[in-house]
């Protein structure tokens, strides 16, 4: 070394400098990797009942999805591990139980009785069921008794006869349009670059119609391709002229159509007429929106964050998205419109969670959340003093929920009377719980704790449907006294 | 490139890798020695020049979601922050038992209690109180409303408290109780006047129902 060190110093300070370059590739590729270890993929599920996502884990390189992860949403599931066995029972909404079960580190399952082969061998992780994600439509199919389709290069599921296959017409008028019919409402993220627009559905179960890709022989909109990719659908529809899409037909039909020109600079010795007509002629004024009652459903944690071990296999995140997804199908049953802060393992911060929450002015906001402390149902109000603030006008961030909280008490009082007519332990407290505080609207948080002294029990089915009755009951009972808001 | 510096590249490349796994195996080993030593500590009241005195402690038990008014005799140290310590330690070790209705995790304690004017404390914590306490809205709510009587009940100029963790301000105590805000001893105690309340008898009359 010493001999190689008295070469001359350009040499060393070259080979000092690939050494400090190599070291920091290597922190970078290590950063990298963890980064993306720490964010799984997610499959896209679309069904009647709803559309939601399942994450997906690398097993030896083959994508594994949870069991319970697809199924829950889809009716009620009672999955357990039995040494190596691992027992599934599933009954849709409505109709009859079916079984399946598969064994740790084996390829062999028997779903309905039926023996199945599985492409690679079944994985129990932390108590959880993982199934290679291409044995899952004949997994499903069987036990659903519906078809199932899996776009697995895009990481997209139907289940059902739910695929929405648009229609692509071009109308060669003055100025040219783009029609894109669909059968069903969409909603897509719309991104407009130079010479070029991209519709992405997340939400929606929209599949290439006749053909993916189509070539306009027209001068300003030339073409439109469809494709699929980490769960998303995209329509790039590409043009020689800005480009703008408009809704019409409630959501099922998006028109895309060159943007109008900008107007001409005004000129000075000439002023521009008075333009005050020009808005009521072109938008009639719209009639105020129906009130609407919505209560929004937060299952707390998600991600990285597992929020309470009740066991060393049995997740909060995991507990209250499954109670959250029974609450609301209850809620929905009593015709009462819910939504969910999130529908499937995704991390959400606590602040956009106030922030999601308060942009939906909801008529409720409930935060649900799973211990192993005490026993039953703990129903919780914000603990902060009660504030005369005016519900209307800005509200504090930090004591937002001051203005709510007489409107919180009856919502926690009507849960806790339901449970009690349930002969369900609980109590009602009030806690410093994030991020209720933030929340401007009538707010109670759910903690479910094991109804007796058999900690897993906690995610029972029974148990699990008393509390969502009960949460549904009581604010069914005082959907009267809560206010319905403008959205 | 000179098989020479090829050589230097090569012994300079293995030892940025060799350093790296020795640095990762040097602060594993730290952390290791850290939490040992902090599972070794027990929080115990600090021994104090005077006479024992009688000191009231909020306890908190899991079992029915309760707050006991206890009185139990410590000797004490003369100067107000540090007797507002070894008394947070006093109801710290409660929980650090066996057996204790409210389990803390193992090695919590109470590193300093800062007074800022008269009437406010901030309290604050070692890592192990946060990292490994009981997850759950009504443990965290328990702990929190406990350290807050006890502070006031034994220093009752005391009407804020802040609670930190290891010299930082933490979102929420374990994945729930906000640690953002200061609480009032006040509020607290208005708001859980009824403690200890029975599982089985929610709180009624706000329903609405009637």
């Amino acid at each position: 070394m010493i001999a190689m060190f008295s070469l001359a110093d350009r040499r060393v300070r070259l080979c000092l400098s690939l050494g400090v370059v190599v070291a920091f590739a290597t922190a970078a590729l290590l950063r990298h990797a963890s980064v993306h270890a720490q964010t799984p993929e997610q499959l896209t599920i679309y069904s009647s009942q709803s559309n939601y996502s399942a994450s997906i884990i690398d097993v030896k390189g083959v994508p594994y999805v949870g069991l319970v992860d697809v199924m829950e949403p889809l009716g009620t599931i009672d999955a357990r591990p039995d040494g190596k066995k691992y027992k599934l029972r599933f009954t849709p909404p409505g109709g009859h139980a079916v079984e399946a079960q598969f064994n740790e580190g084996k390829d062999k399952a028997k779903v309905l009785g039926e023996n199945l082969k599985l492409p690679a061998n079944f994985v129990l992780q932390n108590g959880r069921g993982y199934v290679p994600l291409s044995a899952v439509p004949q997994i499903l199919s069987k036990l659903l008794a519906k078809p199932v389709q899996l776009h697995a290069g895009a990481r997209r599921m139907f289940i059902g006869d739910v695929a929405a296959r648009f229609n692509v017409e071009l109308d060669k008028s003055t100025p040219p349009k783009l029609v894109l019919s669909f059968p069903i409402a969409v909603n897509p993220a719309i991104a407009t670059e130079p010479g070029r627009v991209r519709l992405i559905f997340r939400h929606e179960p929209v599949v290439a119609g006749e053909q993916a890709a189509y070539k306009f022989d027209d001068p300003v909109i030339t073409g439109a391709t469809f494709s699929e990719h980490d769960g998303e659908a995209e329509l790039d529809v590409s043009a020689t002229a800005p480009l703008l899409a408009n809704f019409a037909d409630g959501g099922k039909t998006v028109i895309v159509a060159a943007a109008p020109p900008p107007p001409a600079a005004p000129v000075a010795s000439a002023p521009a007429p008075p333009q005050a007509s020009q808005p009521a002629a072109a938008a009639p004024p719209k009639p105020p929106a129906a009130p609407r009652f919505l209560v929004i459903i937060d299952p707390a944690h998600g991600g990285a964050d597992n929020g309470a071990a009740i066991t060393p296999s049995l997740l909060e995140k995991d507990v209250v998205l499954a109670l959250a997804r029974r609450v609301a199908r209850e809620l929905t049953n009593r015709g009462i419109p819910a939504a969910m802060l999130r529908n499937s393992d995704v991390a959400i911060s606590l602040d956009q969670r106030a922030l999601s929450t308060n942009a939906a002015r909801p008529a409720l906001y409930i935060s649900l959340h799973a211990a192993n402390t005490g026993q039953g149902v703990h129903v919780f109000t914000s603990l902060l003093p009660a504030a005369n603030l005016s519900r209307s006008g800005f509200l504090p961030w930090e004591t937002a929920q001051a203005a709510f909280l007489d409107l919180s008490g009856v919502a926690a009082g009507s849960v806790a009377e339901e449970l009690e007519n349930r002969k369900l332990p609980n109590l009602t407290q009030s806690a410093p719980l994030r991020p209720m505080n933030n929340i401007a609207a009538p707010a109670i948080a759910i903690e479910i704790a094991p109804p007796d002294d058999k900690v897993e029990n906690i995610a029972g089915a029974r148990y699990e449907e008393q509390v969502a009755q009960s949460i549904a009951a009581g604010i069914a009972a005082i959907r009267s006294k809560l206010p319905e808001v403008r959205p | 490139m000179s098989r020479r510096l090829v050589i230097l590249f090569a012994v300079l490349a293995a030892a940025a890798v060799g350093l790296s796994i020795y640095a990762m195996h040097l602060h594993r080993r730290v952390a290791r020695e850290a939490q040992s030593a902090v599972e070794q500590q027990v929080a115990v009241a600090p021994a104090g020049n005077g006479p024992p005195e009688t000191i009231t402690l909020y306890v908190a038990d899991d079992s029915d979601a309760s707050v006991r008014k206890t009185q139990v005799s410590v000797v004490l140290p003369a100067e107000r922050s540090e007797r507002d310590r070894a008394i947070l330690r006093t109801l710290m070790a409660q929980y650090l038992a066996a057996g204790t209705p409210h389990p803390v995790g193992a090695g919590s304690d109470i590193r300093q209690v800062y007074l800022m004017g008269e009437d406010t404390a901030v309290v604050d914590t070692n890592s192990a109180f946060a990292d490994a306490h009981p997850a759950g809205v009504l443990a965290e709510k328990l702990t929190i409303a406990s350290l807050v009587a006890t502070l006031n009940a034994n220093d009752n100029k005391i009407e804020r408290v802040k609670i930190l963790v290891n010299g930082q301000e933490r979102d929420t105590l374990a994945g729930h109780a906000d640690l953002r805000r200061f609480y009032e001893a006040g509020s607290i105690g208005q708001a859980e006047l009824s403690w200890p309340r029975e599982l089985g008898a929610p709180a009624r009359g706000r329903t609405g129902r009637e």
